[in-house]
């Protein structure tokens, strides 16, 4: 017993106690989330209470009743899922189609400095145009349906994709690409062995970015012209004033921006195991 | 011993690099042979273009004007024919030890069983069997230039060109990978030009010192090491180690007494 004692006192006497942080009980991914829960229902009980008591209008900004409402009456009669499933494949679509084409070509611009040199203007110039602009010439090009809203989300995640992956080649660590050369590889040989996997880290990270391009770019879509989609549940529902379908067009969004955003997540730790190789300890300020 | 035969000879190279202030002269005919299984540090003042020299020979620049001649032919370069090594380790990031270590081989299109088996072999010989999965950041500095000394070996290189191989390591570190070194120089019947700043580590490890003077390099004088020892760490226990080491260091014009 009297050993235990001192052997508790004289590590307390190693350890100062100020310099010991103590944690806070919710600094836990479990209490972490109850604040964030809590939070987000204190944000919806003033939205109510707000527009109980009239200081909000519910005309104009909705009230959480009439959404929740709203939502399980949308989701029983099955638009909501059928909505969301549309948006969401246009925006994997378009998200795929403009990432592959993008990255593709940015890396190949690799392959010569000459055409890479030539073309670098008129990426810039493309670049530079809001690419939202584009949208009333897509649909006229593309039609109203499926095809215009993923051309849409293409033309904006392509751009951002290409330039991200010109620039991780550009960057490429000269010194394993001369290694390799001195090895005696040719230039192919350089490319797929040290410049392609040493960008994929760039490239991965414009999936975040691009992920969100391709929502914008099928909401957008829709927004001009559809038949289908939470961009014309939204559009449709706010030319009559009904923000509570408006809202849970959003939220909807909202969700799918989300759980996109976690896949993303997933897929980049496990396509870049080496990254992961050691487990970074945080600096403790 | 049997007679020294010569086995590359680099002739008359001269190579200037576009400054801002004009054209720099860093090489301007330098000339040095290489025998057969020799051990040639190449030692100079800092920026004297011996980086250079090793560009020039695995052919990852041209020369303006020289020859370089193989084994009594004369050739462009010794690309893909060299062991280049420098001071970063230059293990690729996303590839396994394992993977790292077969890179060449796969460059050169080594049928992918009998080159792992292969890789195997030199990875127990040099004490990182065990390790053949473990990605580079999670060795210390000493086993990533282990690994990527086997990386070099493994491709059963002509000439081996270490550029300042082990600068990066402390020093307990560094004296142990240059008795590994020597070892795999004995043990696979290489011949090596080690670029170095350490004058210790050109006397302990090999048979000859050439001295560049300061840009553009030429070579100010070739000392042979007359050391018989098996090891670097008994190499600086010699008798002559300190007599070289001092000659060395006067001819680098480094201060080794304090005149007042």
């Amino acid at each position: 017993m009297s050993l235990v004692m001192s052997g508790t006192s004289a590590r307390k006497k190693a350890v100062p106690r100020k310099s010991r942080k103590k944690r806070s009980t919710f600094d836990t991914t479990l209490g972490r989330a109850v604040l964030q829960l809590l939070g987000v229902a204190i944000f919806f009980a003033l939205w109510e209470a707000g527009v109980h008591a009239g200081y909000i209008s519910a005309f104009l900004m909705g009230s959480p009743s009439g959404i929740f409402a709203t939502f399980y009456k949308l989701i029983l009669s099955g638009e909501l899922l059928s909505d969301s499933w549309y948006t969401l494949f246009e925006a994997i679509l378009g998200f795929i189609i403009g990432t592959i084409f993008g990255s593709l070509f940015g890396l190949a611009l690799w392959y010569s400095v000459f055409v890479a040199k030539l073309v670098e203007p008129f990426i810039v110039a493309i670049n530079s145009v809001p690419k939202i602009a584009l949208a009333p010439i897509v649909v006229l090009w593309f039609g109203t349906g499926l095809i215009s809203k993923v051309a849409l989300a293409v033309s904006l995640t392509a751009l951002v994709a290409l330039i991200a992956a010109y620039q991780a080649a550009k960057d490429a660590d000269v010194d394993l690409q001369s290694l390799m050369i001195s090895m005696g590889a040719d230039k192919h040989q350089v490319f797929w062995k040290a410049v392609v996997p040493s960008t994929l880290p760039s490239i991965i990270a414009t999936f975040r970015i691009n992920i969100g391009f391709g929502l914008v770019g099928a909401v957008v879509g829709e927004f001009i012209s559809s038949q289908r989609g939470l961009g014309h549940m939204i559009f449709l529902a706010s030319s009559l004033y009904d923000l509570n379908s408006v809202w849970v067009g959003l939220f909807t969004l909202m969700i799918l921006g989300f759980v996109l955003y976690y896949v993303i997540d997933i897929i980049e730790r496990t396509s870049l195991p080496w990254k992961q190789a050691t487990t970074s300890h945080q600096v403790q300020v | 011993m049997p007679p020294k035969q010569i086995q590359l000879t680099v002739q008359n190279i001269s190579k200037s690099f576009a400054g801002k202030g004009g054209d720099v002269n860093v090489l301007d005919d330098l000339s040095f042979t290489i025998n057969e299984r020799d051990f040639v540090s190449i030692i100079g003042p800092s920026g004297c273009g011996k980086t250079t020299i090793f560009n020039i020979i695995a052919g990852l620049l041209e020369p303006d004007g020289g020859t370089i001649t193989y084994r009594g032919k004369e050739i462009e370069s010794l690309r893909g024919r060299v062991g280049y090594m420098m001071q970063k380790d230059l293990l690729f990031p996303w590839r396994t030890v394992m993977g790292n270590v077969l890179l060449g081989l796969e460059t050169r299109g080594v049928d992918q069983k009998e080159a792992e088996e292969k890789a195997r072999e030199y990875l127990k010989q040099f004490g990182l069997a065990g390790f053949e999965n473990a990605y580079p950041k999670t060795l210390s500095g000493g086993m990533r230039q282990r690994v990527a000394l086997i990386r070099t070996l493994i491709m059963d290189p002509d000439i081996l060109l270490l550029d300042e191989p082990f600068s990066a390591l402390d020093y307990q570190t560094r004296l142990y990978l240059e008795g590994v070194l020597k070892d795999a120089v004995q043990t696979y019947n290489k011949t090596v030009i080690l670029v170095t700043h350490d004058i210790d580590e050109a006397v302990a490890l090999s048979k000859r010192v050439v001295v560049l003077s300061g840009r553009p390099a030429r070579v100010k004088v070739v000392h042979e090491i007359d050391i018989e020892a098996t090891s670097p760490i008994t190499a600086r226990n010699d008798v002559k180690f300190s007599t070289y080491f001092k000659t060395l260091c006067a001819e680098l014009d480094i201060q080794t007494e304090t005149t007042s």
